[in-house]
């Protein structure tokens, strides 16, 4: 009896630390979890009188080839696309298992499998032989820099992309990578039951796995494992209650999400040492590409026209500030360079490469880093900038660092950007601080609805006519 | 039609919310449930027992929005779709306690006898479901395109923040829309509970319906989500009719997962763009 609970723990346990992947990692709502575990189950009790115990080695290949399969159409979608077009898939493979009865067996599904298979304390030990080193390797790899970028990912898309993380690559390995662990979780329950059914892939299993996700810890590595404890050990507990002990169950749920939210495993996890803020140390030159030219940029939302014929050309060690009203252009121009909106018209380059058909973690990845207006939950825009330059980027895209900032504040921001040019670095930066801007840039750039009105020394822009009408709101 | 009481009473929660209430097809079972259990009780007809349940499930709707949406307003999206989820949970447990496992039936609306109208006969049940929810979406639709009120929620549906900027009191409008959802899960599953019976796991079934129907249609569109269910509605029946309801759902999944692919937002396009 404790030998079947133990490997039942590490059967769930296992399914969990996979779901951890997409769900608590990369915060998708992935619905087919239980599915895929479905698919293993039946993998194995499909192959193993022909295989033996190598039916298990099946089970995460085809659920990993079936997440792969349908992985990048539906990994593309937003929050509750993805978990609808998840649950459509699962509730696909649902009805094949109960349907298709040549081929599963139908509602009764399959029996008399299991002869090939481990079982008793030999199966105990294969699945916690799996499963210890798979909770140490994601302890491992998430405590890193990966698990700073999943943090990036989860909350600042945008910014991810603009530091060069491919974040479409990531969903997919995560995504296939959890369904390979709840595909051998599946061949591992069918070697424990002797019995697969259409029920291993119906939602119930998918239920268990993620409330034993919330309640253990979505991201805590020893999350899935204490999650899968309790969702094995309670009902033992709770045995004499019936159906009460699923009431219970989900009342215990509704609880830890509102008072508990990260999970049992939060209570293990230390407080978080209070990070230092941003320094920027030492800047040291960078190697790379000498010069970014926009040339002859348009960019149409609907009927507004954002960009128009916009060009100009930045160097190292210059710093080019762009100004104009609010609605003039300024950040779609940031966002258009940076790939995170797409030029209708127009080209831009870094020296010879053309960036404006290159997403935005390539042109990351080339040598453009970015910061926003809003910073990050918790962080300051001290913490932006930092990040954009350990990218490694030569030319920078500043939106508004100044916004916000006292009088020291701003002193100390302007001494960092010269710091920047004297290091070799490009910066584009937009502010309405136009003091700020006068003091450290080499040139200014004027938008006005969209074109470029004025570009040239900080002084003469001030000056011209235009400008003075339509940005510094003194009549011409 | 019973599809699209379901799914507006769910798109309102979603509006109001701004996260999934994944509990929304267990109320519908439990405004089936409740009717069982007033009409035991009460020997009232069909009519008068309607607005009892509405009645019952908006109170309910309150309770939700108080116990698992509320709280979590200010956590990602996805904590309130668990917690709703534990609560879709209790409320199936609970009604596995205390009704038992097998199907009820609801009394009917007026009778469950056919007219024949132009020679065709015509179930006065499937009739009553046709017009009860035609007064009710045409009742929704007044309520939010003409009325003061109806305009605060579609102001705190569309920005929540500009909406408490010019004093409109949000917090309070969240469990008002929970009501009105609740009352339209209720009013649905009294309905569909004659002919479909009321069983205690049907909440997900009913769930996912909706879901598929408010994604279809562009999320957070009441409008979209009205077309969505009423397509999803057709669709079933025409199919059905030609392979049986298994492969029709089986269908109606592919046709999901084929349209989410060519189109990531939806049919016709999301009502609120997305912010940077």
């Amino acid at each position: 009896m404790a030998e079947r609970l133990a490997t039942l723990i590490g059967i769930y346990g296992l399914l969990g630390l996979g779901y951890q992947l997409v769900f608590g990692q990369l915060r998708g709502l992935n619905l087919a979890q239980g599915a895929l575990f479905g698919v293993g189950a039946y993998a194995t009790a499909l192959t193993a009188p022909h295989l033996g115990p190598f039916a298990l080695l099946v089970a995460p290949l085809a659920a990993a080839a079936l997440a792969a399969l349908a992985g990048p159409p539906i990994l593309r979608l937003q929050s509750h696309y993805f978990a609808l077009a998840t649950l459509a898939l699962a509730s696909l493979v649902n009805l094949v298992a109960l349907h298709a009865e040549g081929f599963t067996g139908g509602a009764n599904g399959l029996v008399g499998f299991g002869f090939g298979l481990p079982r008793g304390p030999g199966l105990l030990l294969a699945v916690w032989a799996v499963l210890v080193p798979s909770v140490l390797a994601y302890a491992v790899v998430f405590r890193g820099p990966t698990g700073e970028k999943a943090r990036l990912l989860r909350e600042a898309p945008l910014v991810a992309a603009t530091l060069g993380i491919d974040g479409a690559l990531w969903r997919l390995r995560a995504f296939v990578v959890g369904a390979a662990c709840a595909g051998l979780a599946g061949g591992f329950s069918a070697a424990l039951t002797g019995v697969v059914s259409p029920e291993a892939t119906g939602f119930p299993v998918m239920l268990l796995c993620l409330t034993a996700v919330v309640v253990g810890g979505a991201r805590h590595p020893l999350g899935a494992v204490l999650g899968a404890a309790l969702a094995v050990l309670l009902p033992e507990i709770f045995r004499g209650l019936q159906a009460g002990w699923l009431l219970a169950y989900a009342a215990a749920t509704l609880a830890v999400v509102l008072w508990l939210p990260d999970g049992l495993a939060g209570l293990l996890a230390r407080r978080r040492e209070v990070p230092a803020p941003a320094v920027l140390p030492h800047v040291p030159p960078a190697p790379g590409p000498r010069r970014l030219a926009v040339d002859g940029v348009g960019k149409r939302f609907g009927g507004l026209e954002a960009l128009n014929d916009v060009s100009f050309a930045i160097g190292r060690g210059e710093i080019v500030g762009l100004i104009g009203a609010n609605g003039s252009g300024k950040t779609t121009l940031l966002n258009t360079i940076g790939g995170l909106e797409r030029a209708d018209a127009g080209t831009i380059a870094l020296d010879t490469t053309r960036l404006d058909r290159l997403p935005p973690h390539a042109i990351a990845r080339l040598g453009i880093g970015r910061t926003f207006q809003t910073p990050i939950e918790g962080e300051t825009r001290a913490d932006g900038l930092a990040r954009a330059l350990a990218t490694g980027a030569v030319f920078l895209l500043l939106d508004e660092p100044a916004a916000g900032m006292t009088d020291r504040e701003r002193a100390a921001l302007a001494q960092q950007l010269v710091r920047l040019r004297a290091a070799g670095r490009g910066l584009i930066l937009v502010d309405h601080d136009i003091d700020l801007l006068t003091g450290v840039c080499d040139r200014l750039v004027c938008l006005d609805g969209g074109r470029v009105i004025a570009a040239g020394a900080p002084a003469e822009v001030r000056a011209d006519a235009r400008v003075r009408a339509s940005f510094l709101g003194v009549p011409a | 039609m019973a599809y699209a009481l379901i799914a507006l009473g769910f798109v309102l929660a979603l509006n109001a919310a701004g996260a999934v209430n994944f509990a929304h097809g267990d109320l519908v079972v439990l405004g089936g449930a409740v009717a069982v259990l007033l009409a035991a009780w009460l020997d009232l007809p069909g009519v008068l027992l309607l607005p009892l349940v509405a009645l019952a499930l908006a109170f309910a709707g309150v309770l939700a929005a108080h116990v698992a949406i509320l709280p979590l307003a200010r956590r990602p999206p996805e904590q309130t779709f668990v917690a709703t989820l534990a609560l879709a949970a209790m409320i199936e447990q609970t009604l596995t306690l205390t009704l038992g496992a097998a199907p009820r039936t609801t009394p009917p609306f007026v009778g469950s006898g056919a007219v024949m109208v132009g020679g065709i006969p015509l179930g006065l049940q499937p009739l009553s479901i046709v017009i009860v929810g035609g007064v009710l979406v045409a009742a929704l639709w007044f309520l939010l395109e003409r009325t003061q009120v109806g305009r605060r929620m579609r102001a705190v549906a569309s920005d929540r923040q500009m909406a408490r900027a010019v004093g409109i009191p949000v917090g309070r409008y969240v469990p008002l829309s929970l009501a009105l959802s609740g009352a339209l899960a209720g009013v649905a599953g009294f309905l569909l509970g004659h002919q479909f019976l009321v069983t205690p796991t049907q909440g997900a079934g009913h769930m996912l319906k909706a879901y598929i129907a408010v994604a279809l249609g562009g999320w957070g569109s009441v409008p979209g989500a009205l077309v969505g269910a009423l397509a999803i509605g057709a669709f079933e029946t025409l199919v059905s009719a030609q392979v049986g309801d298994a492969w029709a759902s089986a269908a109606l999944y592919a046709a999901v997962l084929l349209v989410l692919t060519l189109r990531p937002r939806g049919l016709f396009g999301e009502p609120v763009g997305q912010r940077a």
